[in-house]
């Protein structure tokens, strides 16, 4: 049984050292993507392949879509959020 | 030097007052004689030729403007912090008062994280902090139970275990009793976690208007996540809603408002400890 029990018959819920587990592997692939300037994981080619395979390893895929996704339309809202405030002082 | 100087002032002080004070008496002297002159004349405008001087601005003497200004401030200030008391009365009714809460709440029936039947009633009496989450969940469900243990062990001190913190899974196919055991062991000793049947558990979010995203052919070995709302409930021990909070919530404000309602509680006699 690794961090998580998705495989095992009777499936237990993440520890809370499994969760950090997961999350230390997250931010060191997105600090990773950040320094190589890709947003969407998956577009970085072959530069954070470690970073990657570490974070695929300790957290289970449901969450690692979540994060993903959830990086993404950060950014994104960062954008409108700004834009929004460049036109408030522009007008 | 100095004490000569200081009694040469005293003295001017002590004969300035002294003779304020005689001016005053000759003042109130004359006024009495005016007043007097006056009463027989019945207040005319026309005044005796020897009080033309004091009368000449008619009853607008300077102290009758002192009388007027301050009576004027007093009487603004005592309206203004009547009306603002009134208000504050009003907000704080308006506070406590039953009516425009949502109607949040209602009879349910789960199964407890040791495999005990529970329903509302057994938290009757008690203080609740109820969470709607699922174990699989990514982070906001940790971080909100983690808040929601802090909270606990704070009011703790105070209450002890008149507060009771509940977690209600609405992820049934995946959340059995002994899953949800061993996650919650780990936010709160006391935490009491709540399962049941799909239609248990859409019954209970239906009750308290949470939303959630679980679908009914999900099976235990899925790897989904459940879209769900993620504020937690506190509820009165008649079982009456209180308050929602939401992730933007602090710890030290969920503290701040448990006290507060419980302090009300005590106030009117309806809560003793």
């Amino acid at each position: 049984m690794g961090w998580f029990g998705s495989s095992t018959p009777e499936p237990t819920a993440v520890s809370r050292e499994g969760r950090k587990h997961c999350w230390d592997g997250r931010d060191a692939y997105f600090k990773c993507l950040d320094n190589v300037g890709v947003l969407k994981p998956g577009d970085e080619g072959k530069a954070c392949s470690s970073e990657k395979v570490a974070y695929e390893k300790s957290c289970v895929k449901s969450w690692i879509d979540y994060f993903n996704k959830r990086r993404v339309l950060a950014e994104q809202q960062k954008g409108v959020l700004e834009q929004m405030k460049n036109q408030s002082n522009s007008s | 030097m100095q004490a000569v100087i200081l009694r040469g002032l005293r003295h001017a002080y002590r004969s300035s007052t002294r003779s304020e004070r005689t001016l005053t008496n000759v003042r109130v002297d004359s006024r009495s004689a005016v007043r007097h002159t006056r009463c027989s004349r019945a207040y005319s405008s026309v005044p005796s030729s020897g009080d033309r001087d004091r009368t000449a601005v008619g009853v607008f003497s300077p102290t009758a403007a002192a009388i007027f200004i301050a009576t004027g401030a007093g009487l603004f200030y005592y309206f203004k912090s009547e009306k603002e008391s009134l208000k504050k009365k009003k907000e704080e009714e308006l506070a406590s008062k039953a009516y425009g809460r949502p109607q949040i709440g209602g009879p349910f029936s789960l199964l407890t994280h040791d495999n005990k039947p529970f329903t509302e009633k057994d938290v009757l009496g008690k203080w609740t902090l109820i969470y709607f989450g699922f174990t699989n969940c990514p982070d906001i469900c940790p971080e909100e139970l983690d808040k929601m243990g802090g909270a606990v062990n704070a009011l703790e001190k105070r209450y002890g275990t008149a507060i009771q913190p509940v977690f209600i899974s609405v992820d049934p196919p995946r959340d059995t009793p002994a899953r949800i055991a061993s996650y919650l062991s780990e936010f709160h000793p006391r935490l009491v976690g709540l399962t049941g049947s799909y239609q248990d558990t859409k019954a209970v979010c239906k009750a308290y208007r949470v939303y959630f995203s679980t679908p009914p052919t999900a099976k235990a070995d899925d790897d989904y996540l459940v879209d769900h709302s993620i504020f937690f409930y506190f509820m009165d021990p008649d079982g009456q809603f209180v308050d929602a909070f939401g992730k933007d919530t602090s710890m030290e404000a969920v503290v701040a408002r448990v006290e507060k309602e419980i302090g009300e509680w005590e106030k009117d006699g309806r809560w003793k400890m």
